[in-house]
């Protein structure tokens, strides 16, 4: 067995209060702030789920296959984070350096898919000033892009770290707490997939559209 | 040991002076930080003092064309928004930053660079929200922003903007800090202080703390929608599109009511530690204290639609608000038992801060009161928007919040700076508010049940309120004076000093054990913590038993003999901390983290970020490289230089 | 043994406000490799011991599956018809599933520290509870009675 697994997840280096890392509860505590962030969005989305007033509806637009391979790619990408951060802690430098790679990899898969998946909306014209699916999708889908976006940069730099030797098991809490933000963009998605994209994807007008608009 | 570690190329050598601008701009110091938060927050304070002496003089009389109705807008707006988001948040704050440390023995807060970042980002944004009266165009939707008011369709001045950008900055900031206070108290405690040895005003802080982690970023999304719709033209709360403007109330009022805790936490907070300290007698049932405090915290997620009682939610919605709205009351109520409960036999001093606190609950316990009438939705239909309510909330937050940092300062005053503000410049400073507040915002009671709408800037001649209304003008005016004997007192206190010893008012938490003022490194040794109020029994150990067998008639619970921590890993692992941190080099054997100017970099990145989204989109590339700068210096940049 | 209020109040350290205690010191259980032996029992062990982490890279990528194979099968029962008003909730609780599994071993919440498991678990309570109470504010407005 080697020293992190001895030790657990419990940084050695730091002499606490609680014996946690600092850094590690403010990263969890941020997460609960973010879990309110993303909450209030998805909230909002479900508030007017069915209620666009106008084309093109979720029926028409979503494309399930595509955004299931998508879904699947950010899964992996948080499978390749947890192996990442074992490998760094048990020294595998090499190892340690290619699993990251492999969350900017498939993270920046991600979001290709999302970028042509906005840009095939737009051209069937959906935007955000189309309807409230277009206002609400774009808004949280987008936010949640940008925190993808965040942390394939963030990886980036890691993974710089890890090549370079300043990243390694003594200080493995860098890569830790970074993989604790990218596993919760992860879940994020799953939240999203099934709410926006599989439970929403047979909605069509609401009940008595025609004669709102007429 | 060698560790190779990623650098960023410096621009600037990273500040060293102990004076001049660039040790405040540089600083990480938690005491300079605090004083900074309090010196910006105190000329906030002013600022939005003024802008409600304005809508007093505009409404002394009926048919004034003192101000005309934009203008009058624009000034409730931004006095609301400014007492709340700009003057009593940062002045708890201010406090948080200076005492948190202090009253758990620690020598700095967990992340000492979040902290300044904190500050710069709060200053910042406040600038912003405020270059809007420059500009002419200031915020006129309410502090609430309602949509659709707030919408271009019928807002189309670019001041709600502002507003919602300058929210949105000011939340970073807010979120930045709690982040940082829950760490600070969670971990940096001195060895032997468990979570139930905290001080009082300790345990407000960490709740306060986590209702702005989870409130602040409901208020962020709110804030994105709002301006996404005002920029970009999606349909949020655009009915046009199928909006729903309730929604804003929701999610508005769902930060919205979790605030007001955050306002008025820190104050109990405040007076709780006053209380004691004049009544020479521990707080009166101080876990009733910290759990009705938790209890507050949690339970005011629950009420917020009883702002929305005359929305039209149905009754089922109405009276589960109106339930759970007066549930809330009965937290508070044993709060404030248990500060009347502290005073009972105590051995009381009346002085400036004891007063203070003194009229915090009398106040408060008014202005919860009529809380409680208009938690009952049909009463609240009668007053809803009507000046019944201003009374309300100012009763809990000029009465409550403000009379309890006002205590605050007045008690830490000599701890801040080494000398006493001036005893009876104080009283004066007492006396005028108490007697203004009442007179501004008692008349507004009946005012509010004679029909007087909010918000309107003037009122026919016909209609009665007249009297009232003049009255409450010169309240006003006796509260500013007030302010003004404080500023006075502040300036002439400075002139003649009465210097005060390291505990002038034999106080009871750690911060009385150290010099007034502090050094820079706080305690010279961390201290050992044995006792709840543990300054107090090192100073009076005869007093021991007395209370530790008052509170614990049980066999079982053996009188704490301070050496045991038999089962408890925190006694284990924390003396190592104390070890660890004196033996460094350098401070008298302390190390104290280095000062850093990243975090005001990245402060004016944010901002200027912010600022593009009021301008153009190129004003907001131009804020990417000032992020980017700091953030990377900054994560980049070890603690303390190796020397 | 204390009582409640004892356990919630008391001041020698060990009530339930001075935060729960971290990883076991205990020895670990004898365990070569990551996924040894009989592989299920091992599996079952290292995913539900408290304590220490014993996961390794066969354990993760075990997990990974599972994930994996959820999500197939949430797309799969997209395209069965026959669901009708089980679709979401069974739809839900696989999600439910997907987000616990994450959270338990990718994030580690399951060896670590309780407190972790505190802060994120009170965002999520107060989150789902007022959320819920928004879309039943939003879809139930205005109708004179509830139930």
């Amino acid at each position: 067995m080697t020293q992190a697994a001895t030790t657990g997840y419990q940084d050695p280096i730091e002499n606490t209060s609680t014996g946690l890392s600092s850094r590690k509860l403010m990263m969890w505590a941020f997460l609960a702030s973010d879990v309110m962030f993303f909450g209030t969005f998805i909230a909002t989305y479900l508030v007017y789920r069915g209620k666009s007033l106008v084309g093109p509806y979720p029926s028409e637009i979503l494309d399930i296959p595509v955004t299931s391979v998508s879904t699947f790619v950010l899964l992996m990408s948080s499978l390749a984070m947890v192996l990442a951060l074992h490998y760094l802690k048990n020294g595998e430098k090499n190892k340690a350096t290619l699993w990251i790679l492999a969350v900017v990899v498939l993270g920046t898969v991600f979001m290709g898919f999302q970028v042509v998946e906005f840009r095939l909306f737009a051209q069937e014209g959906l935007t955000p000033r189309t309807n409230l699916f277009g206002t609400t999708f774009f808004i949280l889908t987008g936010i949640h892009g940008a925190h993808v976006t965040i942390g394939v940069i963030w990886m980036a730099f890691l993974a710089y770290g890890s090549h370079k030797g300043t990243l390694r098991s003594d200080n493995s809490m860098d890569l830790e707490i970074a993989g604790l933000y990218w596993h919760f963009v992860d879940i994020v998605w799953i939240v999203i997939f099934t709410v926006i994209y599989l439970i929403s994807a047979a909605d069509g007008p609401p009940p008595g559209a025609e004669t709102i608009l007429h | 040991m060698t560790t190779k570690s990623l650098t960023f190329p410096r621009l600037f050598p990273r500040p060293k002076a102990d004076t001049g601008i660039w040790s405040w701009i540089g600083t990480v110091d938690h005491k300079r930080i605090g004083t900074l938060y309090g010196i910006t927050a105190f000329i906030w304070f002013i600022v939005g003092g003024i802008e409600a002496l304005l809508l007093r003089v505009q409404l002394a009389r009926p048919e004034n064309d003192f101000l005309d109705p934009e203008a009058f807008n624009q000034l409730f707006t931004m006095h609301g928004t400014t007492m709340v988001f700009l003057v009593v948040m940062p002045l708890s704050a201010a406090f948080f930053n200076w005492l948190i440390p202090l009253q758990i023995g620690a020598r700095d807060v967990a992340f000492p660079r979040l902290n300044a970042f904190s500050f710069w980002v709060f200053l910042l944004g406040s600038l912003l929200l405020n270059v809007s009266w420059i500009t002419g165009d200031a915020p006129n939707g309410g502090w609430f922003g309602y949509a659709p008011n707030s919408s271009t369709t019928f807002n189309p001045g670019i001041g709600m903007t502002y507003w919602v950008v300058g929210l949105n900055i000011l939340g970073v900031a807010s979120i930045a800090a709690g982040l940082n206070f829950i760490v600070t108290i969670l971990n940096m405690r001195a060895p032997g202080m468990t979570m139930f040895k905290l001080p009082i005003f300790t345990w407000m802080t960490l709740i306060t703390s986590v209702l702005i982690v989870l409130a602040m970023p409901v208020l962020a999304v709110a804030g994105i929608q709002l301006l996404s719709d005002r920029v970009y033209g999606t349909y949020f709360f655009d009915s046009l599109g199928g909006g729903d403007p309730v929604l804003w109330q929701n999610i508005f009022w769902l930060f919205g009511h979790p605030e007001v805790y955050i306002l008025i936490l820190p104050a109990m907070g405040i007076v709780s530690e006053v209380l004691p300290t004049f009544a020479r007698k521990p707080l009166f049932g101080y876990p009733f204290v910290v759990f009705a405090g938790a209890a507050i915290a949690f339970m005011g997620w629950f009420v917020w639609a009883h702002h929305m009682f005359t929305v039209g939610l149905g009754p089922a919605a109405n009276s589960a608000f109106a339930i759970s709205t007066m549930l809330i009351a009965v937290p508070t109520g044993v709060k404030i038992f248990n500060w009347l409960g502290t005073l009972w036999r105590g051995n009381i001093r009346l002085n400036t801060p004891m007063l203070f606190s003194i009229s915090f609950i009398a106040m408060f316990t008014i202005g919860g009161l009529s809380g409680v009438m208009h938690a009952s939705p049909p009463t609240d239909a009668q007053q809803q928007d009507t000046y019944f309510v201003v009374a309300h909330f100012h009763y809990v937050l000029v009465g409550g919040a403000l009379l309890g940092i006002f205590s605050g300062i007045y008690f830490w005053w000599p701890k801040f700076t080494g000398w006493f503000l001036n005893e009876k410049l104080g009283l004066t400073n007492w006396a005028l508010m108490l007697i203004g507040f009442n007179f501004t915002f008692g008349p507004m009671h009946w005012l509010g049940m004679d029909g007087m709408p909010r918000r309107i800037y003037t009122y026919a001649e016909d209609m009665g309120w007249e009297t009232s209304n003049l009255f409450s003008t010169i309240g006003s005016m006796l509260l500013g004076l007030g302010i003004l004997v404080f500023i006075i007192n502040v300036f002439y206190s400075k002139m003649n000093k009465k210097m005060a010893s390291a505990d002038p008012w034999d106080g009871r938490t750690l911060e009385w054990s150290v010099p007034s003022p502090p050094p820079p490194h706080d305690f010279d040794e961390i201290p050992q913590v044995k006792y709840r109020d543990d300054f107090w029994f090192k100073k009076h150990p005869e007093t021991i038993a007395q209370y530790y067998h008052d509170e614990h008639d049980d066999q079982d619970q053996a009188v704490p003999s301070g050496a045991q921590f038999d089962g408890d890993d925190e006694a284990v692992a924390v003396p190592a901390v104390a070890e660890n941190k004196s033996n460094g080099h350098g401070h008298g054997g302390i190390h104290l983290p280095d000062m850093s100017y990243y975090p005001f970099v990245l402060s004016v990145g944010i901002t200027i970020f912010g600022a593009g989204f009021l301008t153009n989109t190129y004003v907001i590339a131009a804020g990417v490289p000032f992020f980017l700068w700091g953030l990377l210096g900054w994560s980049m940049e070890p603690v303390n230089d190796p020397e | 043994m204390p009582n409640l209020w004892q356990k919630l109040t008391q001041h020698d350290g060990n009530g339930w406000w001075n935060l729960p205690h971290g990883p076991s010191n205990e020895p670990n259980p004898p365990h070569e490799g990551p996924v040894g032996g009989p592989w299920l029992a091992n599996l079952w062990r290292v995913a539900t011991y408290g304590g220490v982490s014993h996961a390794g890279p066969g354990f993760y990528w075990f997990v990974g599956f599972i994930l994996a194979v959820i999500t197939l099968l949430e797309v799969w029962l997209f395209t069965v018809e026959s669901l009708g008003i089980w679709f979401i909730p069974i739809l839900l609780i696989l999600s439910l599933g997907k987000f616990v599994g994450v959270m338990a071993y990718f994030m580690h919440l399951r060896f670590d520290h309780l407190l972790y498991t505190y802060f994120f678990a009170s965002a999520m309570i107060v989150g789902v509870l007022i959320f819920t109470i928004i879309l039943f504010l939003s879809e139930y407005a205005n109708q004179p009675v509830l139930f």
